[in-house]
């Protein structure tokens, strides 16, 4: 008998050290999530390297848990932050010791240095890879405007239209539709501004973080890819200089907030340096996404009464804007090493802590529990938290549960919307078109267009001919270079033929 | 004696004296050793850390280079890199002159400040270690990412001085090229002065070097302080100036807030093809020679002239060699017309 009870005991303490980990019969339960491990990975003890500039802290927990379904593998987890981040990737690669999975933010320098494999292979053969954002195929993201792909996205963050209801309230404006234009969009901007307000401190349209016209060419066209009018072969920067100059006008107006660490900012809030997103008088802001979790979503913001709801980017046109339609979106991109010996693998690997649905379960696992904090003590849902880029109906539920904890229905309604109406993304173009980083760093951000037009002191639009010409000069040259025989070697020779006879064409 | 006999003779003392030589020799060759043993650290380190990486540098530059993660891929382009910098880099020239302007500005500026701050702190004064140590604690802490840091806060400057307005002024008098760099001055007052924290440090070694009798002589003619110091500081320190010059420029162009630097940088981590670590190589040459021409250009000035009178005396010593040269020309000419004389 003691040795009945002594076995079952032993039996119990067994089950008890597995814990939650139980394998089902479709899949491996951990903590009441069930996995779906890919079967045709190495059974040989291999070691990883994931090279990033997310948040630490969560990659860290989702590493551990992929070593949980994969015990074979080691993930070594390596974070460097954005501001040094290219210089100490270069220093690894240069010294033979190059991570296997890297993210990166500009394209250009992890194409021009041969960093990110082909991995169309693994990608195609994958099945979760067909219920992604539908933008990540039809706009070519990730390609290069190639026939390979070489970048998974890593981190996705909505562009979101910020308003503060309260502040509509006050002014005595309605709401605006959840299908608002573009032109809907201004009138709300103009409509809130009132510089003599009865309670002393002047109410402004719009607070701004990312300008108006790097969302505007998108809301324009459902054809273009990133700011400046791309159609996946030539540029056209006549439509940004639309939006670019009307965002001015509405500056040199008076429509638009005060900046931190401005006179003008020491004159409304009498603190220079004041932010406009906590003053109460500002009706929308183009702030990031991370925005909303990690300020205004804070016990500390609760004391200045804002009531911020999203909305989606505006069409331009009422057609697009009824539906759900393409809108920026800042996507942080990664993919496997050329010199990763373990390609399917990394494959994995990355998907598990980029847009798979098995890392995304476990990541909506990590935000729900708020004891665990980055170095600051915040919880992670509140530090710099992206979105789901699946579609899969139950990643969604599971993320807006844990997003909106404590909202009422009313709000939580709203953010459903407007996750649902976000789901067309595109990237930003120096994620995602070759030569664009390049050609904003050496042209366009060196001529100072913005500050002039705000000025009042040029015309967009008459810089939109040879900023065009320019910008597919460097888009050929750059694909030349980095898909030409000196780089991945893939261009047709007729893709050469014409990449070259653009150059020509747009040298001056 | 034979002519045999004399050859010998000089075979035998080259070989005695070969003797000799060689019993010297090996203590000499053993000091040698020993000295060599002690340089060697040096002589590697100088090879590794400086020739090789000099050449190393050199050859980047005539090339067009990629690192990717299986290999470096270089391509030979000759001056290409040389050429596209000083033709078409659109931010190069200019900062390189922002950066000429202000060093030619700032570096007399930290010389003097340092010069009257060792003189202050060579006085007998009370607590005078505890002031020596408040101005060498920038030399401790003022590093790159602490000096950033400084600067992002715009505490870079002292809070009394009305910069915008000075900068105002500079630039309704001086042109756009001078009035920029002159009003960085300003602008940036605290972190140019924190670099004169080694530059005391000499001034003090050389000030404590000056014999005291030199001064109680001048004393006892009737000089005042400011004679003596135009007259005997200055001129007793001179090198020092030259050195705390040399150092600052150094410092000046290779601290982490140096524009150059961070163009340098961005140009070796750029994504830009023709950029990468042949493109900075290149950079980087073009700038260091134009650093060296600065520390020339402030050698030429500073560097200590012959003494007035030691210089006369060997023009007069030329002189007399000359006119010694011109008489024995002119008795062997004697000589030869009297032989000449003799046989007719």
């Amino acid at each position: 008998m003691k040795k009945i009870l002594a076995m079952l005991l032993t039996l119990c303490l067994l089950l008890g050290c597995c814990g939650s980990l139980a394998e089902g019969t479709d899949g491996v339960v951990i903590n009441g999530i069930t996995y779906h491990p890919a079967a045709d990975m190495t059974t040989e003890p291999i070691t990883l390297t994931y090279f990033h500039f997310d948040q630490d802290e969560t990659v860290q927990l989702l590493a551990d848990r992929f070593m949980e379904l994969y015990p074979n593998i080691t993930v070594n987890v390596q974070y460097e932050n954005v501001s040094t981040y290219n210089s100490t990737l270069l220093t690894l690669v240069s010294a033979g010791t190059c991570p296997d999975c890297i993210m990166f933010s500009d394209c250009d320098f992890a194409l021009s240095n041969m960093l990110l494999a082909d991995i169309s292979e693994y990608w195609d053969a994958d099945p979760e890879t067909k219920n992604l954002a539908d933008t990540l195929e039809t706009a070519g993201v990730g390609t290069y405007m190639t026939n390979a792909r070489y970048a998974v996205p890593v981190k996705f963050f909505p562009t979101g239209m910020y308003v503060d209801l309260n502040v509509l309230e006050a002014l005595n404006i309605e709401a605006p539709s959840r299908n608002w234009t573009w032109a809907d969009m201004i009138k709300l901007i103009k409509d809130a501004t009132v510089l003599d307000s009865p309670d002393g401190m002047a109410y402004y349209g719009c607070g701004y973080y990312n300008r108006l016209d790097s969302y505007y060419g998108i809301a324009a066209s459902q054809d273009i890819i990133g700011e400046f009018g791309f159609d996946g072969t030539d540029f056209d920067l006549g439509v940004w200089a639309v939006g670019e100059q009307e965002f001015s006008d509405l500056k040199l107006g008076g429509y638009i907030a005060p900046s931190t660490e401005t006179q003008a900012m020491e004159d409304w809030t009498d603190d220079w340096e004041a932010w406009c997103g906590a003053t109460g008088h500002v009706a929308l802001f183009t702030e990031a996404f991370w925005t909303f979790q990690n300020t205004w979503n804070t016990d500390e913001y609760k004391q200045y009464n804002l009531d911020i709801v999203p909305y989606v980017v505006p069409a331009v046109s009422e057609e697009d804007a009824s539906g759900v339609h393409h809108t920026i979106a800042t996507i942080d991109f990664g993919g496997v090493s050329t010199s990763c010996e373990h390609p399917r693998e990394a494959y994995e690997l990355i998907k598990f802590m980029a847009f798979g649905v098995d890392g995304w379960k476990t990541r909506c696992e990590i935000y729900n529990d708020e004891t665990i904090t980055n170095k600051s003590g915040l919880p992670l849902k509140h530090d710099v938290m992206p979105c789901p880029i699946t579609k899969d109906q139950d990643v969604w539920n599971a993320y807006i549960d844990m997003f909106c904890k404590g909202m009422d229905e009313a709000h939580v309604d709203c953010w459903r919307e407007y996750f649902a109406s976000c789901m067309q993304p595109i990237p930003f173009g120096w994620t995602s078109i070759a030569g664009y980083w390049n050609y904003c760093d050496e042209y366009f951000n060196s001529i100072g267009i913005h500050d002039l037009v705000d000025l009042g002191k040029a015309k967009a639009a008459d810089y939109a001919e040879e900023a065009t010409l320019k910008a597919n000069l460097y888009h050929a040259q750059a694909m030349l270079d980095y898909f030409g025989e000196d780089g991945y070697d893939i261009l047709t020779e007729e893709e050469v033929a014409k990449y070259e006879q653009m150059v020509e064409d747009n040298s001056i | 004696m034979t002519t045999a006999s004399a050859k010998e003779r000089i075979r035998n003392e080259k070989k005695a004296r070969q003797h000799v030589r060689i019993k010297k020799g090996k203590l000499a060759r053993r000091e040698a050793l020993a000295g060599l043993l002690f340089v060697l650290p040096w002589i590697i380190g100088a090879i590794v850390f400086l020739a090789y990486p000099l050449v190393t540098s050199f050859t980047y530059g005539l090339n067009n280079i990629r690192i990717t993660p299986k290999g470096y891929k270089f391509k030979y382009i000759g001056y290409g890199n040389y050429t596209q910098i000083l033709l078409s880099d659109t931010a190069f020239l200019p900062d390189l002159a922002d950066y000429v302007i202000s060093t030619l500005i700032s570096v007399p500026v930290i010389v003097v400040f340092a010069l009257l701050i060792a003189m202050m702190l060579n006085m007998k004064i009370r607590g005078r270690s505890f002031f020596r140590v408040i101005f060498f604690l920038p030399v401790i802490i003022v590093s790159g990412p602490i000096l950033g840091m400084l600067t992002e806060q715009n505490a870079g400057s002292v809070s009394a001085i009305d910069t915008q307005a000075i900068s105002a002024a500079i630039g309704s008098f001086l042109p756009e090229i001078l009035a920029k760099p002159v009003s960085g001055l300003f602008a940036n007052m605290v972190t140019i002065l924190w670099y004169s924290g080694v530059p005391i440090l000499l001034f003090l070694s050389g000030l404590q070097k000056i014999d005291s009798s030199m001064y109680e002589a001048s004393y006892i003619d009737g000089a005042g302080g400011w004679e003596t110091f135009w007259k005997i500081t200055l001129p007793q320190l001179k090198n020092i100036v030259l050195l705390s010059c040399v150092y600052t420029v150094v410092f000046v162009s290779s601290n982490d807030n140096n524009t150059l630097i961070a163009l340098i940088k961005a140009s070796m981590f750029s994504g830009t093809k023709e950029k990468g670590y042949g493109y900075a190589s290149a950079m980087a040459w073009l700038y260091s020679l134009v650093v060296l021409l600065i520390v020339g250009l402030f050698a030429l000035i500073l560097t200590t002239r012959k003494d007035k009178y030691e210089k006369e005396a060997r023009r007069t010593d030329r002189e007399l060699r000359k006119e010694a040269r011109k008489i024995r020309r002119v008795q062997r000419r004697q000589a030869k017309h009297a032989k000449r004389y003799q046989r007719t």
